[in-house]
């Protein structure tokens, strides 16, 4: 029941992101209305190289502290030119609204003296409708 | 009475050749919406190097160079770097160090070297330069070995 009941969140949020080659995660902003203790949110992570990369979803509160929230999946390989769909459920976690960042993490040349990590970072407010 | 035919037939034609058709436009509205977007494509990882008093390991010391990203962004973005949190450091060193990671971007928008987020407004690609310089002070030195460090560079 539960799972239904996030899953028809996710649904009727209505957040329909039209994914796009050449860019690391869209949308980038979003405002989810929800009747439910938690909000959901889809994105698109997209691989721009030409080659596959390891990419991880993580999700912050607005001070970049990590929030308890259910990404499926979290972590995953993503073929060169390529872009899958990620869902982020988050839990109010009893306030009637919540901004959290949806971060898509890739370290492209990994095993490196001086690695950059890429984060695309989007912006996500839930509103908790009574 | 052909003749009468005749003429009020001739009248009818002239008639409907006279009438002009009646053309209409209509416009047809296009619209599209672009949320900002932004991509970060890593060129190349950076390099440090050790400097001549032992007390600097940075990217800008001779030899070292920066990682190189390419953004591209639709504008109303901004692009920063965090704090290093993840490095590996030979055995030998056991002293503390520094890191300060900056970067600077050419193209579209100039940024000067920095390592505070800036405000990107505008559409347009840069190439990013990432440089890390990791500092020791007193009588602290760099080890021999091998060091490693990830800067993360952020569009949000």
């Amino acid at each position: 029941m539960k799972h239904a009941r996030i899953l028809a969140t996710a649904l009727a949020v209505g957040l329909a992101p039209i994914a796009a080659k050449a860019q690391s995660m869209s949308p980038m902003r979003g405002e989810v209305n929800s009747f439910t203790d938690v909000f959901a949110v889809r994105v698109f992570p997209a691989n721009p190289y030409d080659r596959k990369i390891r990419v991880e979803i993580h999700v912050y509160d607005q001070d970049f502290q990590p929030v308890d929230a259910r990404i499926s999946p979290n972590v995953f390989q993503l073929a060169s030119q390529a872009s899958r769909p990620v869902l982020v459920v988050v839990p109010f976690g009893g306030a009637a609204e919540r901004k959290v960042r949806i971060c898509t993490e890739s370290i492209p040349f990994p095993n490196q003296q001086t690695q950059i990590r890429a984060q695309i970072c989007g912006k996500f407010f839930g509103r908790r409708k009574s | 009475m052909t003749l009468f035919r005749a003429a009020f037939g001739a009248v009818l034609l002239v008639a409907s050749i006279d009438q002009t058709a009646l053309a209409t436009t209509q416009n047809v509205i296009f619209n599209g919406t672009i949320a900002p977007t932004c991509t970060l494509v890593v060129a190349t990882n950076g390099t440090m190097t050790v400097s001549p008093d032992l007390q600097s390991l940075s990217s800008h010391n001779s030899g070292g160079s920066a990682g190189t990203v390419t953004l591209t962004t639709t504008g109303g973005v901004s692009l920063s770097v965090d704090p290093v949190t993840t490095t590996t450091v030979p055995s030998a060193d056991s002293t503390s160090t520094t890191w300060t990671p900056t970067y600077s971007a050419a193209g579209a928008h100039s940024i000067v070297e920095t390592g505070s987020a800036t405000s990107i407004s505008t559409p347009g690609a840069d190439l990013v330069s990432v440089h890390l310089a990791g500092t020791k002070g007193g009588s602290n030195r760099f080890a021999n070995g091998n060091y490693q460090a990830t800067v993360t560079l952020r569009c949000e």
